[in-house]
């Protein structure tokens, strides 16, 4: 039996039919019936489904039915998405393990934290991903989409996490140093991986015609690093990412993810990033607290359409009250930005997030998600 | 001056439908609103609702045509400056900047990365931006807005 016959169809003509045109409103300036709702669902829409953490990563095909599936039941969005932070790094010789609990983890670093170490240490090229484990991957799952959910299909290439992806190769640790004492080794590690993600980008555009492209901060933020060194390390590396990118014929649909702690280094992105005409920008937080939709809009409103933040800690307390009034404070705060609004978790809401959370966020969104000219 | 056209300017020019009179129209009309980079120019023109782009050399009294392409993508003002790049703008000499402009089709209006030149409040797009990322981008409207 294929997973496709564990669901019922999505209500295509209702729901889906809404959602997608909602969903395209802010990039469009066409502006349909309220601003929409990202909870960025990933294992936790396997858990509403019945099924556990692990089944979602390790069986793909089956994790991302179960997004396509559930989210109609909170009319979040109309595409599909799965994945984790690790792509491209098996080719690049790390060992993933499945866990119950957490997406796959590394199993350590393969390379001495040396400059001798790290010398084999080269890029994938494309004939080479075709052989590898993270094409074949992506190629099972939009497969699948393309003939069990293809309402919902968007292929995306990931270069998510262009700093803690190769940080994992000498060790986080030794990498966080190499920042400050080997800058040179540093930038000889991260600029393999995004090298190679990018030859992960131009298999999938090849294939698709197209590719959307979701590219993150994580390890780069401020508990981490300084502002100097989130740019160094981070901004200037995703924006030439996406740039490459987009000479090999992927995009223009980009998501920017700074996740984490961005207290001042939302700065260093806006003039290092590469715009286009379909980009979201989200920020996790600023300090301990979700990221201030007031001041994502007023930086960043010029150029993309924004991502507000709601704290993913809200989304496990058995409060659904509090999370509506957050999300209220969010909309109210940005649902006129110049180029539109979507209302989000602070990241991934959590595996067990409590359904009712969930339910409050669209409802604030129905509520109060306006785009304030209505 | 003599034009002559490069392969890939002519199968260019083929799937979009644009004539050699409209090219030479690009890059005699342009005069001095145009960019440079050694031997290397690129100038613009809008026609009908197309931006169309030469991207061209000159060697003494001959022009090649090396490549050309176009977006239906309106350009609106500069929003965003970046770096100097190599081009200069022939109309003032001034370096041409990394950037970002607005673009505006089908009532929206959406940032692209470009080539700029503040002073002057121009831009133009690069080839493997209008013909790929902008080129979906265009289809993405008239499929949204529909």
């Amino acid at each position: 039996m294929g997973y496709e016959e564990l669901f019922p169809t999505n209500d295509l003509n209702g729901w889906h039919a809404n959602a997608a045109k909602r969903f395209a409103s802010p990039f469009v300036d066409n502006y349909h019936d309220r601003i929409d709702v990202d909870p960025i669902i990933l294992s936790n829409a396997a858990v509403q489904c019945g099924f556990t953490i692990r089944d979602f990563y390790e069986k793909p095909e089956l994790g991302i039915h179960c997004v396509g599936y559930i989210s109609e039941l909170f009319d979040l969005l109309p595409v599909t998405h799965w994945f984790f932070s690790l792509p491209w790094v098996r080719e690049l010789g790390l060992t993933l393990v499945y866990k119950d609990t957490l997406p796959p983890v590394s199993t350590g670093p393969i390379y001495e934290p040396t400059a001798e170490g790290i010398e084999s240490m080269r890029v994938i090229e494309k004939e080479e991903l075709m052989k590898g484990t993270t094409i074949p991957l992506y190629f099972g799952l939009y497969d699948y989409v393309q003939k069990n959910l293809p309402h919902t299909l968007v292929p995306i290439s990931y270069g998510f996490d262009l700093v803690g992806a190769p940080a994992e190769f000498v060790g986080v640790e030794n990498f966080i140093m190499w920042t400050f004492t080997e800058p040179d080794l540093a930038h000889k590690v991260v600029d393999t991986f995004v090298e190679t993600s990018i030859n992960g980008a131009d298999v999938l555009s090849d294939k698709y015609g197209m590719a959307m492209l979701i590219v993150g901060s994580v390890l780069a933020n401020n508990d981490i690093f300084a502002d100097e060194q989130v740019e160094e390390f981070s901004a200037k590396k995703m924006g030439y990412y996406v740039d490459q990118c987009f000479r090999k014929g992927a995009g223009p649909q980009v998501f920017y993810h700074l996740c984490g702690n961005h207290e001042t280094s939302y700065k260093v992105f806006k003039d290092n990033l590469m715009w286009s005409p379909f980009n979201v920008l989200h920020i996790g937080y600023k300090g301990s607290k979700d990221f201030p939709a007031d001041l994502l809009k007023k930086e960043f409103q010029d150029v993309t359409t924004c991502m507000g933040s709601v704290d993913t800690k809200l989304m496990i307390n058995p409060n659904p009250k509090v999370v509506y009034e957050r999300s209220k404070e969010c909309l109210l705060a940005g649902r006129d930005a110049k180029k539109g609004f979507i209302l989000g978790t602070a990241c991934e809401t959590p595996p067990y997030t409590i359904p009712g959370n969930l339910l409050a966020m669209t409802r604030a969104a129905r509520d109060f998600g306006t785009y304030g000219t209505w | 001056m003599a034009i002559t056209f490069s392969d890939a300017a002519k199968a260019s020019m083929e799937a979009k439908g644009l004539k050699e009179a409209d090219i030479k129209q690009v890059v005699e009309g342009a005069g001095k609103d145009r960019i440079y980079n050694g031997e290397k120019f690129i100038a613009k023109r809008k026609i009908g609702d197309l931006t169309v782009y030469a991207d061209y050399s000159e060697k003494g009294d001959k022009i090649v045509i090396n490549s050309v392409y176009c977006h239906k993508l309106a350009i609106r003002d500069i929003v965003l400056t970046g770096e100097e790049t190599a081009w200069k703008y022939c109309k003032n000499n001034k370096p041409v900047m990394k950037g970002h402009t607005d673009l505006e089709y089908m009532g929206a209006v959406r940032s692209g990365p470009s080539l700029v030149e503040p002073e002057s409040g121009e831009s133009w797009f690069e080839e493997y931006l209008a013909v790929g990322a902008l080129a979906t981008a265009e289809a993405l409207f008239q499929q949204k807005r529909a």
